[in-house]
């Protein structure tokens, strides 16, 4: 999220695409409606469902599945071919622009109109409604992520709001919501399989300053691994550990994965989640750490499974990050219940049966505080050094002084920060960087340029163009003394650059002179190292339009994508939606979270939504002889099927069947209540949807992809 | 003496049932008993509205005329409350309330009838305030902590709001006229041609 959720309140329109913030952010929703009804921002809802923020928009469009890409880059030739573009701020802080333009003249509102269902006439018209009504916050979530060209779908987003020059302004940028409480720390934090903390990646420098921070010697880290080039790897993600067992596809590892931990993780989000049942079952050892038992738990027919009673939130402390990148501290409201332990004790208990507790708590006497202070010493990357333990407590005591509208602290001990010290906060007296990108303000004050990342220049292979990637001269932050364009800090102190110079040496001179740690470039459309170099649409893997396969079809099989085969142009059948007819969506309700764990435990919760069901427009229902609350069998491509009741509303069109992913603890028509321990039997069960959701993995991040598959329907 | 209301802003609402929430949790009501709850009309189509509902708290109020053994009285404040200890469950209420407030204990068949439970504004009951008795039978007292009802306090996006009739009509009053200017105004998108 490059603004706030507070900034939100600034913009002067909104549009949301694949986001649906009244079930998953309702907090967020206060924001928006300001925005709505102070600014009167036009609230553009691009979804293909007509949801609960459709019911709150100026303006809703619904899209097909699978092509959002299509509709950006049709909006970012709509606003070109009309010369609504921001053509000095696209001058002085963006790279590779002619070359997007000459990809994005394909989309013209009627190409738009055949991909997307969005008739020619709306394209030009919310393109209009943008550029008359800027900034534009734009949102995103995951139905804006979760698809096999997911990363261009993202970048496509990215691009519009430059082509706008809505970035690094008040009431502009990219706010992509979060979707649970810490996620953006625990993404910062990179509980990932290709990165260490804070997004240094698994390069040999990555691990040597890593090992610099924790005080433990690099050859001991290697000497953990079977031998060094494992150190540089990308693991399993959890969106195909489960080949990393089976071992359907070819698997880059000398061995399958035999044991698994699940440490707070709702099993049952995975797709083609009926898979993972095999995978549980062939498990030497499965160790579920949750508060309450998970699918997980109750999955495997072996006795492989332990389940280790972790606290919740209200049982422990420490810091956290919320999706505006502001870190806050989270006090205990009580001693753990039960036999339950916090995570920071059963790390510790597994440590020390590791036998490596010694170097892990070199640096952590104090817990949590000394984990705070150790992760944010490293984390020079993303400035987390400046928000200390006694800093973000001091913000959390004194938050009334905090104003609502700049998230500045007027007076009183915290005068001049930003709540929560957004990130990059560089130093200790930095007051964080509420808006990331924004030249008006001095970077001491919480300014930033865009980061130099990708080189000083760069000779397009489209057109043969050479560009400088750093900033056109006049583009700085006040009292820079560099006037324009400059590459990252290194060798201030010798050896060392801005991400791993620890003493923060170099990050104090940068500031003092008025500059960004990170240099001062332009914002790139054109990514050199993706397969797509600038977005373009691909059909969705499983797609109901074989003619459209044809024109926009996948990317070849990718081998050893995060160790294993994944499957791109082998996999898409363009007579595959002959037997499975409907495009399948998924997402999220209110009243539950994740897999659900948790919320179907919970009494309140659980009689609000007590029972799964899968969204059927009427007129489907009518055509295939289904009635209002009978129950249905849905079955995906692979193999997957689950028996739900049907919900017969206008909110989906007469194409698509919405599940949503929150139930479990059913299994392909079977209960699995018997296998819970007794007494932590949820009170509501339920087919996971995901039990249905289709093969497909993102080209770079293999996220998976859940929102535009096929299925297919009938009586039960 | 300033009069208690509740007004649901349905430009506000986003049906996410926080409000449900808050007051099932605060106040231990039974599973099955709803004081409050959020009614969505034309749900999935366009004009799509929800609005939580719960008892209004009537200036003249139609369960108070109709109670046969004159369990339901009126604060000065206005809040509308029942004495369970007097209430006989006959259900008269239920059916001279317009907005389906009052609920019973669930049953057998026929909805065995129990002591009338519904909204107190979270202002606790005829016992003394503070007390176990008062707490088991009607839930928190807020207003005598001089602290909202739960339901509005915990409403994410200020949809529903509640206290002195006048405040709150002068919160609503403001962004009503917010909401009649610029793009919202009735009739812009006719006059300067943007649907």
């Amino acid at each position: 999220m490059t603004n706030s959720l507070n900034d939100i309140r600034h913009a002067k329109s909104m549009i949301f695409i694949g986001s649906n913030a009244p079930e998953a952010h309702p907090v967020a929703m206060q924001h928006v409606l300001h925005a709505k009804e102070k600014n009167n921002a036009p609230l553009i809802v691009v979804d293909p469902r007509r949801t609960k923020l459709a019911a709150k928009a100026t303006d809703y469009i619904r899209i097909r599945p699978g092509t959002d890409a299509a509709f950006m880059m049709g909006l970012i030739n709509a606003v070109i071919t009309n010369g609504w573009e921001d053509k000095e701020f696209i001058r002085t802080r963006v790279a590779g622009y002619q070359e997007m333009a000459a990809v994005a003249v394909h989309y013209t509102p009627e190409v738009v109109e055949d991909i997307t269902g969005i008739p020619a006439a709306e394209v030009t018209r919310i393109a209009r409604i943008l550029a008359e009504n800027r900034p534009t916050s734009l949102t995103w979530c995951m139905g804006g992520t979760q698809h096999h060209i997911g990363s261009s779908i993202t970048r496509s987003f990215c691009i519009l709001q430059l082509v706008l020059g809505n970035m690094g302004v008040s009431g502009g940028g990219t706010n992509i919501f979060r979707g649970h409480d810490n996620v953006q720390g625990a993404t910062d934090m990179c509980v990932l399989s290709d990165n260490l903390p804070a997004y240094y990646g698994l390069s040999d420098g990555a691990w040597k300053h890593w090992c610099r921070v924790w005080d433990v010697d690099y050859e001991y880290i290697k000497g953990r691994f079977p031998s060094k080039d494992w150190m540089n790897k990308k693991g399993f993600t959890l969106a195909r550990w489960y080949e990393g067992v089976l071992q359907e596809e070819k698997i880059h590892q000398d061995t399958p994965i035999k044991a698994m931990i699940q440490w707070g993780c709702g099993s049952n989000s995975n797709s083609q989640y009926f898979k993972l049942k095999k995978a549980y079952d062939m498990l030497d050892l499965l160790v579920i750490v949750d508060p309450f038992p998970s699918m997980a738990a109750v999955m495997s027919d072996k006795d492989n499974a332990y389940i280790l009673p972790a606290t919740s939130q209200y049982e422990t402390s420490g810091s956290v990050t919320s999706t505006s990148r502001q870190i806050q501290w989270r006090n205990k409201v009580v001693d753990p219940i039960y036999d339950s332990k916090d995570d920071y004790t059963i790390m510790a208990e597994l440590v020390k049966r590791f036998g490596f507790a010694d170097e892990f708590y070199k640096n952590i006497k104090e817990i949590p505080e000394d984990i705070t202070r150790e992760l944010g010493r490293g984390s020079l990357t993303i400035g987390y050094n400046g928000p200390t333990p006694e800093r973000i407590k001091k913000h959390m005591e004194n938050w009334h002084t905090f104003d609502i509208e700049t998230l500045r602290a007027n007076g009183g001990p915290c005068d001049g920060d930003y709540y929560g010290m957004p990130w990059p906060c560089w130093t200790d007296e930095h007051p964080g960087t509420p808006i990331l990108y924004d030249i008006s303000k001095s970077v001491a004050e919480g300014g930033l340029p865009f980061r130099n990342r990708f080189g000083n220049e760069r000779t397009y292979e489209s057109s043969g163009r050479t560009e400088d990637q750093l900033a056109a001269p006049g583009v700085f932050n006040p009292g820079s003394e560099v006037e324009g364009g400059y590459p990252e800090f290194k060798d201030v102190v010798p050896g060392t650059n801005w991400k791993t110079d620890l003493s923060q040496e170099t990050l104090k001179v940068a500031i003092k002179r008025g500059m960004a740690p990170f240099g001062n470039a332009r914002a790139r459309c054109v990514v050199w190292d993706f397969p797509d170099k600038v977005p373009i649409h691909r059909e969705p893997l499983h797609s109901p339009r074989p003619d459209l396969v044809e024109k926009y079809p996948t990317y070849k099989d990718k081998e050893n994508h995060f160790r294993v085969d994944t499957r791109y142009e082998s996999e898409q059948n363009p007579e595959l939606y002959k037997k499975f007819p409907y495009v399948l969506t998924t997402g999220r309700m209110v009243e539950h979270m994740g897999g659900g764990a948790e919320t179907r435990s919970n009494k309140y919760l659980a009689e609000l939504q007590p029972e799964m069901y899968a969204e059927i427009n009427p007129r489907l229902a009518n055509n295939l002889g289904i009635r209002a609350d009978e129950m249905i069998w849905i079955e995906s491509p692979e193999g997957g099927k689950i028996k739900v009741k049907a919900f017969l509303t206008e909110r989906v069109d007469d194409k698509t069947i919405f599940l949503p992913y929150h139930f479990g603890g059913m299994f392909m028509g079977e209960s699995l209540l018997d296998k819970y321990p007794k007494g932590h039997e949820p009170y509501v069960i339920g087919e996971p949807g995901n039990i249905c959701t289709n093969y497909g993995y993102d080209i770079i991040t293999q996220i998976q992809a859940t929102k535009d598959g096929l299925c297919n329907i009938s009586r039960a | 003496m300033a009069r208690m209301k509740f007004l649901c802003d349905v430009e506000r609402c986003i049906d996410c049932s926080g409000c449900v929430v808050a007051c099932k949790e605060g106040n231990q009501i039974p599973v099955g008993v709803n004081r409050r709850r959020v009614i969505t009309l034309n749900q999935g189509q366009a004009g799509e509205k929800s609005i939580s509902v719960s008892c209004m708290h009537c200036a003249d109020a139609p369960c108070i005329a109709v109670c046969p053994v004159d369990a339901i009285y009126q604060r000065e404040d206005g809040v509308v409350l029942v004495s369970k200890k007097t209430c006989i469950g006959c259900g008269y209420c239920f059916m001279a309330c317009p907005f389906g407030a009052p609920q019973f204990p669930k049953g057998a068949a026929f909805g065995a009838r129990g002591a009338m439970d519904k909204c107190t504004f979270c202002a606790g009951g005829p016992e003394e305030t503070f007390s176990q008795e008062e707490k088991k039978l009607y839930g928190q007292n807020r207003i005598a902590e001089g602290k909202p009802p739960l339901c509005a306090a915990m409403c994410a996006t200020k949809a529903l709001l509640a206290g002195d009739a006048d405040v709150v009509a002068d919160v609503y009053r403001e962004r009503v006229f917010a909401r009649g200017s610029g793009v919202n105004a009735w009739g812009w998108d006719k006059a300067y041609n943007k649907k």
